[in-house]
């Protein structure tokens, strides 16, 4: 086992594993897939757990950004590897005595206050702990779990598990005080007081209030429920149904907006009785930031989806009952700043959609309202925070939706571990850094043949049981995660050629299945020190080096395989922190 | 009108067409008149070359061999020079690369592509689980295995009722087969009826000897079953109760255009490719013809899909006139209404082909 802090090897792994690159929490994906492999569930979950606390509720819920980036989804490639569900069959499919472990530091004597129990104040809270502190949280809802529990519905998560992994990720000693807001209202706990009683304070509330949605004779910021009794917002239907409120919908129930908290609020609608549900989308389906499994559920489950269309009004009777909505026909445009696509309005185009009920869900703000002190925000009113994780008031703090805007439950963990650290280092000076931790690998660990094996879906719960609170997703089964995990290219795994035994007989290129061994005459070095493009040559004088591309190699092992001389290596690479 | 014509010092333009139906056949035609040089090959993942689809119900009543139905021979192919590579999928178009990537991970190259790929079946999401118990009715294969699988004087279950689906229920009604039709918000698509004249067809569907059951005041179908020892081998379960049985059951709630594969591409899509009148898609070396596009409409003043073999036709010919440097929009070509024919039953201009 070798140790590298050489730019070029960090940068090697973050180049060439685009999962955990692209997991906001860093999650090893190739790690705990090739142990759900090997049949060993409960390391893989202790793998996820290393850089996410809640792993049976992301296996859940996760927007999957990881899967978007899989080497396996890339043009030719296929479709990407289910990590998401390998994540959750890890879970699931550890052995019930499973042992959790943590790696306690020693106790520091530093207290600090989380505001906020949602998956950014869980995940700070519990990493602190880990690393000494006293840690209390102050949550205004009865249970913790923030949105995780109120947003989102039992049908995507069970309400048992959630309980379960947040009881594991507090249970270290971390004082949970539910029922108590924080703010400035009479009987809360203001941020001022947290300031004096604690040594830091970290700020986790999330987005918390709906985007308002501008319409035809409405005045602009009033709320539209209080125009309609038929007209609601997402966050707010959710958030009362979680709460344990009878909410009633429609017949004809039509929900605006385009990400997940738009779908489940259709897939509620119908299991309250809508009849006829229909999301309607400002762009269209492929542009929504949604899961394809989830759209296809929500699609299953009768709901309708139409594209290319923007509310621009009610239609309301003499009572205020509603009778449609208006909406202007769109065209797709050019791309906004956040990567998604634009749409604009066709003038003129107007038309009207019956329905009985309007669910308005097309985003989420913060609200820092609870605030006493002077706090500096940016023009969307999300909290600012310095390079320290600091906001503009010494020894308080911000992670999550708090400073980026909404986001999602993997976004809110992972800047909340990042967080944690920094508060860490400013309260007792500690530091740690990355480096490439490299095992060698005695031999291939997976066949091309893996290459041909489908994505394999998704048990669900058959259409006539499916209710409020009955999970749709069955999770997969041992057989169906073993083969799902072996379609993971283990893109962790570096092969590299010892040019200095090569021979250059270029058998290793004779057999293998892509363009992925070249020859070079150089190789760029980015400003990072890490390294940057290859340069080829088909030039025999010039070639320097025989070269393994790793971005387009999937580890069939067919060059080891071949190598008369042997000069191929495997190492397993994982990047590690160290205090320093 | 400009045309690709190769010199000895250019390649020749190397145009891909997805798709081997009536508007890849027809662009394909063009292409060759248009650029005697360029390199034309069809992309599909039918084992058959191009056949005539419409004339698949006559399969029920005389048996036919596909080279029957075939609209061009192999030899025409050769003849003018359009390779065809049949019986492959397409997993993905890399427009960055100009690459058609296919299942067996063989990227083909392109100049300018059209996407043709029509559309299949829908079959609601919420019968996805019941799939293996229907027959589809897109492809000669599919028409033979409904042939196999309905015993003389046989019952057909229609979900939906689409004009594809009614077109071989006028066939199986002459050669003394049931037809049960469970109505849906779909039967007659690609028409858009009123109220009025829906019920007017119904009763006509019933004067043709159909059997036809409301489908929203069954609450719609839940579930196909596998039928009883000693009855018709499905069960179609409403959600309101009931059942209905039949040797075959077959949905017909219209088309979906089939754009999966372009998805990810940077193409426009909606619910198929968008385009122009012209045909081209938001990128220069893409076109898209036939049910898979969604023309954008000036005087709607939203995009449409265009059904019809006649339309359809007219597509392709447009897209192999603008894939050579031509300037022309597409115009509706067939439209219409429901009629009766002179026995006072039902007829449809989407029937129509020549």
């Amino acid at each position: 086992m070798q140790f590298s802090d050489d730019p070029r090897d960090i940068g090697w792994v973050r180049t060439n594993v685009p999962c955990q690159n692209a997991c906001p929490a860093g999650t090893n994906v190739p790690a705990y897939i090739r142990s759900i492999a090997e049949g060993l569930h409960g390391q893989a979950y202790e793998i996820n757990r290393e850089s996410n606390v809640l792993p049976s509720v992301l296996g859940r819920i996760c927007s999957r950004p990881c899967e978007s980036a899989c080497r396996h989804g890339w043009p030719g490639n296929g479709e990407p590897v289910g990590i998401c569900s390998l994540k959750r069959s890890a879970a699931d499919l550890k052995d019930s005595g499973h042992r959790i472990t943590e790696r306690l530091f020693a106790p520091t004597g530093k207290r600090i206050a989380v505001v906020g129990a949602g998956p950014a104040g869980i995940a700070a809270a519990h990493d602190l702990s880990l690393l000494g502190h006293d840690v209390v949280i102050f949550e205004k809802e009865e249970k913790p779990g923030g949105m995780l529990r109120y947003g989102i519905p039992e049908f995507r998560l069970p309400r048992p598990l959630l309980d379960i992994e947040l009881h594991n990720a507090l249970r270290l000693g971390v004082q949970l005080r539910t029922g108590t807001p924080v703010g400035v209202g009479k009987g809360a706990v203001r941020v001022s007081t947290l300031l004096a009683d604690f040594d830091a304070v970290l700020l986790g509330t999330g987005c918390m209030a709906p985007s308002r949605l501008d319409l035809r004779g409405i005045p602009p910021g009033q709320d539209p429920s209080r125009v309609s009794q038929d007209v609601e917002y997402g966050l707010h239907f959710l958030m009362d149904l979680h709460r344990g409120q009878n909410k009633r919908v429609g017949r004809r129930v039509a929900v605006v907006g385009a990400g997940f908290t738009a779908l489940d609020c259709a897939r509620v609608a119908r299991r309250l009785g809508g009849m006829e549900v229909t999301i309607h989308l400002r762009t269209s389906e492929e542009y929504i930031p949604v899961t394809h499994e989830e759209l296809f559920e929500t699609k299953r489950e009768g709901i309708r989806i139409k594209g290319l269309r923007t509310p621009v009004g009610l239609q309301l009777d003499d009572n205020g009952r509603l009778l449609g909505v208006e909406f202007v026909q769109n065209r797709l445009g050019g791309w906004r700043d956040n990567g998604r696509r634009l749409a604009v309005p066709i003038e003129g185009s107007e038309f009207i959609e019956t329905c009985d009920t309007l669910i308005i869900a097309i985003g989420q703000v913060t609200v820092n309202d609870f605030l006493d002190m002077r706090v500096e925000l940016d023009r969307w009113g999300n909290v600012r925070i310095a390079e320290n994780g600091m906001t503009s008031v010494s020894g308080l703090f911000a992670a999550g939706d708090f400073v980026h805007g909404a986001s999602t439950a993997i976004q809110a963990i992972g800047h909340a571990r990042k967080i944690a650290d920094k508060i860490d280092t400013w309260l007792v000076g500690r530091k740690r850094r990355q480096v490439v931790q490299m095992e060698p690998v005695a031999a291939p660990l997976r066949d091309h043949a893996f290459d041909f094996i489908q994505r394999q879906a998704m048990p669900t719960t058959p259409l006539p049981e499916r209710q409020l609170t009955r999970e749709v997703e069955c999770g997969l089964t041992r057989d169906l995660a073993s083969e799902e995990a072996k379609r993971c290219y283990l893109c962790d795994l570096r092969y590299q050629i010892n040019v200095d035994r090569c021979i250059y007989c270029r058998a290793c290129i004779e057999v293998a299945p892509r363009n992925c061994i070249k020859l070079i005459s150089d190789v760029e070095i980015q400003k990072d020190g890490s390294y940057g493009q290859l340069l080829e040559t088909k030039e025999w004088s010039r070639v320097a080096a025989i070269w393994i591309d790793n971005n387009e190699c999937i580890r069939c092992g067919a060059c080891f395989k071949v190598c008369p001389v042997a000069c191929i290596s495997i190492t397993r690479n994982k990047l590690i922190t160290v205090d320093v | 009108m400009t045309a690709h014509h190769a010199s000895p010092s250019v390649p020749p333009h190397r145009y891909v067409i997805i798709g081997n139906g009536v508007a890849g056949n027809q662009a394909a035609e063009g292409l060759r008149s248009r650029d005697p040089e360029g390199l034309v090959t069809i992309i599909t993942n039918n084992r058959l070359l191009f056949y005539n689809r419409y004339l698949l119900p006559l399969l029920f009543r005389s048996h036919k061999d596909w080279r029957e139905l075939q609209s061009h021979s192999a030899d025409y192919y050769q003849k003018h020079r359009i390779r065809v590579i049949r019986d492959v999928r397409v997993t993905a178009v890399d427009a960055g690369r100009r690459q058609v990537m296919l299942a067996h991970k063989e990227p083909i190259t392109y100049d300018t592509l059209l996407v043709a790929t029509g559309g299949r079946s829908y079959l609601p999401e919420e019968l996805a689980d019941s799939r293996h118990l229907l027959n589809s009715f897109g492809t000669y294969e599919q028409a033979m295995a409904v042939k196999k699988a309905l015993p003389d004087r046989g019952t057909v279950v229609m979900l939906g009722g689409d004009m594809i689906g009614l077109d071989l229920a006028r066939t199986l009604l002459s050669i003394d087969c049931r037809v049960v039709l469970v109505t849906h918000e779909t039967t007659f698509w690609p028409h858009q009826v009123t109220p009025e004249v829906r019920m007017e067809f119904l009763n006509v569907l019933r004067d043709m000897g159909m059997d036809v059951i409301d489908g929203d005041a069954a609450g719609g179908v839940t579930a196909i079953e596998p039928g009883t020892a000693g009855l018709p081998a499905r069960r179609v379960v409403f959600r309101q109760g009931g059942d209905v049985y039949g040797d075959v059951v077959m949905p017909f709630y219209g088309l979906v255009p089939s754009v999966e594969f372009m998805m990810g591409s940077g193409t426009d899509i909606e619910r198929g490719i968008l385009v122009g009148t012209n045909l081209r898609t938001n990128d220069n070396h893409i076109f898209a013809a036939g049910d898979v596009c969604q023309i954008w409409s000036e005087q709607e003043h939203a995009y449409r899909f265009y059904y019809g073999y006649q339309n359809v036709r007219a597509m392709g010919a447009v897209a192999a006139s603008n894939m050579t440097g031509g300037n022309e929009h597409f115009a509706i070509t067939q439209n219409g209404s429901l009629r009766r024919d002179g026995h006072g039953h039902i007829d449809s201009s989407f029937w129509a082909y020549d």
